[in-house]
Order: C-alpha cells, then structure tokens, then sequence
C-alpha cells in the first residue's frame, strides 16, 4: 500500500486569496471568516483555504473538484505559476516557494513538468520539437535531443508523427505530444491540469489507460486535476476532494467512497457505479482464518463486477480474498450487496 | 475703451496695464476700426467677445497678443535649433548615407541586372511564380514608358526607410508589450504621429536640416510611417496565448527564450501585417516628402501641380499606383504564407 512511499511534495497550510490586499485578509480567513462574508466585506476572493497535501512518490494525486473548487489555482502553485499568500510547498524537504528564480527555472525545467488542458504546444514547431522542448529550453540542439523526443513520441503511439506541426493532428494526437514533452523532461513529478478533460469520452479512456501503463513502468509523482469522479476513481491512488478553495475529504479513493465524511460528498459518489470502482478489499471482512465453507477465491484488488459475474447471481456464496497467495480476508455476497447501496453504506459510517 | 476694462480694474491690475502700451504693431481689425472711424463704438451684450488673448490685449496693454504666443514658439523653437542640430546631425547621418547609397546603387547598376534581382528577391519571399510575372510587367511597363528612373528612386527610399521603421519599429514594439508604462507612454505619441498631417513634419525639419539632404526627407517618412510596426508589434506580442506562455513558464523558459521561440514567432503575422502597412505609408510620405526635395515620382507629381503638366502628373501617378500594388501583392504574399505555416 501507499503508506509505505516517502513523500516527494507536501503542501503546507497553504493559503491564496485574490484582490488588491490579500497580506491583510489572510488573519481574517486563519480566524474562519468565510468565502461568501470575505467576498460581501472586503471585496477578495479566497481561491485557496488551508491546504494540507502529501504526496507519495510514485503515487497518482487526484485533486477533484467541480469548476471554482481551486483546482487548477492549487496545481499551479506547485511550479509557482501563482504566487500563494501564505503557506509552503516541499519538494523533497525543499520549499519551494522560498526558493531564487534561478532555482525556480531549474525546479521547472528538470524536476517538474506539465501537462495542460488545451495542450498548448508551440504552433509554429514541428511535433519532434514540441516534444523535445523541455530538452531544448536547456539549450540543446535538434540533432543532440531528437533520439529522446522520438523515443517518447513512440511510446505514446505516434511514432513517425514527429515531422507534422500540431495544427495536423486530432486533439488526441496533440495532447499524447503534450504528454510525450513532459515525459521528455526526465522529470520525476509530473503535473496535469485537465489533461483529458477536453477529449472525447472514448479518447479519454484511451488517455487514462495510457497514462496508467505508462504509469506502471515510470513510477512518476504524478498530480493529476480533474473534475471527473469517474476518472479520478480510475487513475487515483490518493484522492483529494477540493470544494470552495477548502480540502472536504482526502485519502484512498475506496475510504471515501466506503466513509464519505461529507454530504457533499456523498451527494457525489451517489451516481457512480460502485461495482465497477469499488474492490474487494474495501467489503472484506479482515481475517486470515479459512471459513468452514467457501466458493472459491478472489483476488484483493478485483472489483465487485467481476465477483458478481463469478458468483452469477447467488448471494449465499463466501469467498477467501487472497493477496499474493495468502489469505487476507473473507467476502460474503451479502456485504457486497450491502456495499452496492450509496447511502446505506455512508448513512451507516456516519451514524457509527 | 474695451469690453473687458472693468475687468482688469476690478483685479486692480490697471498700474501694470498702464506700464506699457501695446508694443506690438496694429492687428489688422483694429487698422479696420480707425479706418471706419467706429474705434470707440459702444458694443451691445450681444457683441461681448470671447475673453480671449487678442480681446483682453484691448483693455490692457500688457496683455500678451496671440500672436506672441506663435512667435515664442518660433523664437524659442530658433534658440534651440542649433543645440538640437548638434546632436541630431550626427546621429541622423548615417540615413543620408544609406539612402544616398540606396540610390546610387539602384541608379548606377544596369536595369537588366536589377530587375532580375528584384524578381528574385519576390520570388524568395512570396514563392509565387504568379507574382513574380505580374511584377516582371509592372517594371518592365514602368521602364518602357521611361519611368524606370524615376520607378526605382522611389522605391529605393521606401525600402531604406521601411528597413529602417521596421528595425526601430520592432524593438520598440516589444517593449511596449512588456511594460504598460511603456504602452502609456508611447500610445499618445504614436496618436499624434498618426493624426498630424503629413506637411507639418516637414516644418519643424526644414529649420533644423537642409534641404539638400536627403535625410530630411528619410526622417519625415520615417517618423510617418513607423507607427503601424510599432502598433502591430505590441499588440502581436499581447494577443499571444496566454496557454502557451503559460507552458513556456512552466517549462522554464527565460525571458529571452520565451521572446524569440515563442512570442515574437507567434507574433509574426501581426508584425507582418505592419510592415506591410509601413510599405504602404512610405509610399505615401515619398510622394509629399517630393516638396522637400526627395527625387522619384513625387516630383513628377509635383512638376504636374505646379506647371498644370496634366499627363506628366497623371501617368506619375499611375506609376505611384502601380508601384503601390506591387508592394502591397508582395507583402501581402509573404505574410500570407507565414500565416498557413502556422494556422491552428
């Protein structure tokens, strides 16, 4: 599990807020005045409230939120794109908030990359060098960057591609040629804001598979910001659900959808299929004694869909979760069931 | 007796009206008044005049005429001619030496060399075969009617002048996108640029150069023209998208990167744009520029107008014309085809 990785970022008591004098309102925000009385009173907007993030190298982050949640305001504060107001920012027990422009550009160019919603490639540059940018900007030639860019460009599906300028490919093409530049950098954290948000939904699923094969070869410190809870349940190791600029819930993304702690939240999950996302290790009962009777075993990280479709239908059947050989818990039909109902399973955490 | 003596009484200024009588000659309306003998007629309500310079001068004397105000700017512009031609003659010399050079060049090498390379450099910039035949036409029209002199003079100093504008134009432009303060600065300077009729650029030059000069003429076309590169730079370099700069910050970039692989490539056909509109306004400066002495068609023109020569200035107008499509045709071409190299 995720515990186990060290923490490439965290985000420290991060605040933003938007106006002419934004030094001055932050005690007001730090003494729980609220983003509607400071937007009546003062005339600021509170992009960002307290944030508390770690970020486990090697790890997905999701930062899921609808539009105004401060999502793509917090991505951005990552590589200080947006100044904050107050707060801190460590990268590997580096702040980098508190760091020299200089140590900035280097922070940028080697250590994190990005990866936007309208792709923003170089127009007038031809694919190859799109994806070799980041390579380029530390001041290499074409012919010392080109093997790189291609081997990237390959990776992502467009080998052979790489003579084309961006005006020629399809909106998918050109965000794998986004992606191919951010791989190129070499860096180890990897920052995308709404990268497949403005995709068709098949080329979406396309991407997100993509990024997760990719994913499991590279083992990046991937921040990925979305506003689809679909999507983040898929790509997500630690989901972080941001509402009005504040943190509602974070942590596995099966916690929450098993212990939202929020009604906000579970108005959320409450249209998603559970089946589908939700895996057997969130409905098992803990255990490694063998029941006296049982249907077979499953694996820890199969989802419900397939033990339904295993079981065909009978709600009596028991099976031992097994994890790596071992048993690790045992699985009823009837917890299943139980699981498959929103607001039973969070009315449930709630009240107990 | 005026309308506005009780004025100056009331103010108690009538000892310092009283210290000196009108110094300056007679106004021509107060010559009319004595001589209809009406001096000292009582002016009705309806008469009251605008307090302005010239009817307050009539109640008191040491009252400034408007008239001083025009000679002061004269005086004044005098006292410092000489200072400001220290300094600018120098620094504008070497204009007189690149148009005469362009000149020179144009009008001593063979036309059977020139046109060819003329055709060649419309061919590198546009690659358009279409055009360069329509080009090869025009001149050789031009030169059949025995305008090819003339065709080339003023083409040679549209071009030195063009280069010109466009290499101060440019970097200018790029400051003003960087800094607002720059743009505010600039912007009224351009307005008057662009509003002032063409003539009164060339009073203020004919005191401080001479009129053999030839940067005289160089200066006023310049200073007509420069002012679309200058507007079109800054605007190209503000109308970039804000998602790729964005990227290129994010990626790193210096500022110096970001301006010559992202913002001013991006910026191009905008910066075209006015280059071509700083062609186009050359050419129209070169024409009146003729009054103080720039040789080309212009002074074609010019000889029609004054000597009422109807077909000399008609068929040096179509020359001016046909020279003008050419121009423009060519531009146009060259940034149309930046345009579809980059079209998103």
């Amino acid at each position: 599990m995720s515990d186990e990785k060290e923490i490439k970022v965290s985000i420290r008591n991060l605040y933003k807020i938007f106006g002419d004098d934004p030094e001055a309102m932050i005690d007001h925000v730090k003494n729980g005045m609220s983003k509607t009385e400071l937007q009546e009173k003062y005339n600021h907007v509170l992009g960002l409230n307290d944030i508390n993030i770690d970020m486990r190298s090697g790890d997905i982050t999701v930062i899921m939120g609808l539009s105004g949640s401060g999502k793509s305001t917090l991505i951005r504060h990552l590589n200080r794109l947006i100044e904050p107001t107050a707060g801190e920012i460590y990268m590997d027990d580096e702040d980098v908030l508190a760091c020299s422009q200089e140590r900035l550009r280097t922070i940028r160019r080697e250590h994190m990359s990005m990866v936007f919603q309208k792709f923003a490639l170089l127009p007038h540059n031809s694919v190859l060098e799109n994806a070799g940018m980041a390579l380029s900007v530390r001041g290499y030639k074409v012919d010392e960057f080109e093997a790189d860019a291609n081997k990237w460009l390959d990776r992502v599906g467009l080998s052979g591609n790489g003579g084309l300028y961006p005006h020629q490919l399809s909106g998918g093409m050109q965000q794998r040629v986004g992606i191919a530049r951010a791989l190129a950098s070499n860096s180890p954290v990897m920052l995308m804001d709404e990268a497949f948000s403005a995709l068709d939904p098949l080329i979406r699923t396309d991407m997100q598979d993509l990024l997760l094969d990719l994913q499991s070869e590279l083992k990046k410190t991937v921040i990925f910001i979305t506003h689809d809870l679909d999507e983040s349940l898929k790509l997500a190791d630690h989901l972080v659900i941001l509402k009005d600029g504040f943190v509602v819930q974070q942590g596995n993304p099966q916690d929450i959808l098993m212990r939202p702690n929020d009604p906000y939240i579970i108005d959320f999950i409450s249209d998603i299929n559970r089946a589908r996302v939700l895996k057997v290790h969130s409905v098992m009962k803990p255990g490694s004694i063998e029941p006296e009777q049982h249907d077979g075993e499953v694996d820890w990280k199969d989802n419900l869909e397939s033990v339904i479709a295993r079981s065909e239908g009978n709600t009596s059947n028991v099976f031992r979760v097994m994890r790596d050989g071992e048993q690790i818990g045992t699985f009823t039909m009837k917890a299943l069931v139980k699981a498959l109902v929103p607001t039973d399973a969070s009315a449930d955490r709630i009240s107990a | 007796m005026a309308t506005y003596d009780s004025l100056f009484s009331s103010l108690g200024l009538e000892e310092w009206c009283a210290q000196s009588e009108s110094t300056a000659p007679m106004s021509m309306d107060a010559l009319m008044a004595q001589a209809n003998g009406n001096e000292n007629a009582a002016t009705s309500l309806w008469d009251l005049p605008f307090p302005s310079m010239d009817s307050l001068n009539k109640a008191c004397g040491s009252f400034p005429q408007s008239r001083e105000l025009t000679r002061g700017l004269e005086s004044g512009f005098l006292s410092i001619k000489d200072t400001l031609s220290i300094i600018l003659d120098p620094v504008t010399q070497p204009l007189s030496w690149a148009l005469d050079g362009a000149l020179n060049v144009m009008l001593n090498t063979p036309w059977f060399i020139v046109i060819p390379l003329l055709l060649l450099v419309v061919l590198g910039v546009t690659r358009s075969f279409k055009l360069v035949v329509f080009v090869g036409i025009a001149f050789s029209l031009l030169a059949f009617i025995d305008h090819y002199d003339y065709a080339m003079q003023t083409l040679s100093i549209i071009l030195v002048c063009a280069f010109i504008c466009v290499l101060l134009g440019v970097p200018i432009g790029i400051l003003m996108s960087r800094s607002d303060l720059m743009q505010r600065i600039t912007i009224p300077i351009l307005d008057m640029l662009q509003t002032l009729p063409p003539f009164v650029y060339l009073i203020p030059l004919i005191f401080l150069f001479s009129v053999t000069e030839s940067k005289l003429y160089g200066i006023a076309i310049i200073l007509y023209a420069i002012v679309p590169v200058i507007r079109l730079t800054n605007l190209g370099i503000r109308l970039v998208d804000k998602d790729v700069i964005e990227a290129a910050n994010a990626f790193g970039m210096t500022d110096r990167q970001k301006l010559f692989r992202v913002q001013v490539p991006l910026a191009l056909p905008n910066i075209m744009a006015g280059v071509n509109q700083t062609i186009m306004m050359s050419l129209a400066m070169v024409v009146i520029a003729s009054l103080v002495s720039a040789p080309g068609l212009g002074v074609l023109v010019l000889r029609g107008i004054r000597n009422l020569e109807l077909g000399v200035g008609l068929v040096a107008g179509l020359g001016i014309v046909i020279l003008a499509v050419i121009l423009d045709r060519v531009t146009k071409a060259s940034l149309a085809r930046i345009d579809s190299s980059q079209s998103r």
